[in-house]
């Protein structure tokens, strides 16, 4: 029964966009019963899915913080450059 | 009021001081945006000429922080507008970013996944991952490859939270280039953070 459906649903390959799209816009009732019997039967693209939505996250929780997470510093010669470009404004 | 309580109300900006207190923060909030440190430095002196220009209309009023990081914003986009101007069409940017490769091309099984590009499990959670400043390293590392208005595309979505019409006005691209974009990013992102970050499945690779 699986395999039956398997092969007549919209494949991984089309299922990744429409996972990519479901984050971006609403889909259709017809897409959304798609996605749902493929994710379904494969778990890979469920997989996918989860690793997509765990991206956004991960990514939206930096997003949230002050970059603690490294040390980056503005370089000392930049550092140096600004200031007189703004001294020379001022 | 006095003539000392008067020189306070009118607070005279202090550029030196803006470089000392946030340079370090805007520097790293363009340079995770724009991924390119020389570009990061103009834009981060860019908004503080402008803010020097315009602190007649801030002159102290809430956080100079959060000004400076709105100004910063509008050079940022600025910055992509040019970028967007100037690129190819968007239709072929990152067409080798499709990764065919990754889904059976014949047979009965033909746009399934092909076994060896399949994901695996992660086992990982955002908290865990957000706070290891080798994960962001290599996740630098993965944006790299992409082309610019892609990988912009992805960040101004993932971490700037702008809305699609938003990125499409300052990448000049329309909503299906940047879904196709943001299809084609998240597809490569994915593939390099398992191989490099999460070494799946051990021995595979």
């Amino acid at each position: 029964m699986r395999y039956f459906l398997l092969r007549r649903l919209p494949a991984c390959k089309q299922m990744t966009v429409l996972m990519s799209e479901s984050m971006e816009r609403p889909l259709t009732l017809r897409e959304r019963v798609q996605l749902r019997l493929h994710l379904w039967i494969c778990i890979w693209c469920v997989w996918y899915l989860e690793q997509l939505q765990l991206l956004r996250a991960t990514l939206r929780e930096r997003a949230a913080e002050d970059d603690g997470a490294t040390a980056t510093t503005l370089p000392p010669e930049a550092r140096e450059r600004i200031k007189r470009a703004l001294k020379s404004e001022s | 009021m006095s003539q000392e309580q008067r020189a306070r109300e009118t607070p005279t900006p202090d550029p030196a001081a803006w470089v000392d207190e946030h340079g370090d923060y805007l520097y790293r909030y363009a340079l995770f945006r724009l991924r390119d440190a020389s570009r990061a430095e103009d834009v981060v002196q860019e908004t503080l000429l402008a803010a020097l220009q315009a602190y007649a209309n801030f002159a102290g009023r809430g956080s100079e922080r959060t000004w400076l990081v709105g100004i910063l914003k509008h050079k940022i986009a600025d910055h992509f507008r040019r970028l967007g101007r100037e690129a190819q069409a968007p239709q072929r940017e990152g067409e080798e970013f499709a990764h065919e490769e990754f889904f059976t091309a014949e047979g009965q099984w033909t746009d399934h996944w092909e076994t060896e590009y399949a994901p695996s499990d992660w086992h990982a959670s955002p908290a865990a991952l957000v706070e290891q400043g080798e994960f962001w390293q290599v996740f630098q590392d993965c944006l790299r490859p992409l082309p610019a208005r892609t990988a912009s595309a992805f960040l101004l979505r993932e971490v700037d939270g702008l809305t699609s019409e938003e990125i499409c006005e300052v990448l000049s691209i329309t909503v299906n280039n940047l879904w196709v974009m943001l299809h084609r990013a998240r597809l490569h992102l994915r593939r390099c953070l398992e191989l490099n970050w999460f070494k799946l499945p051990e021995g595979k690779h």
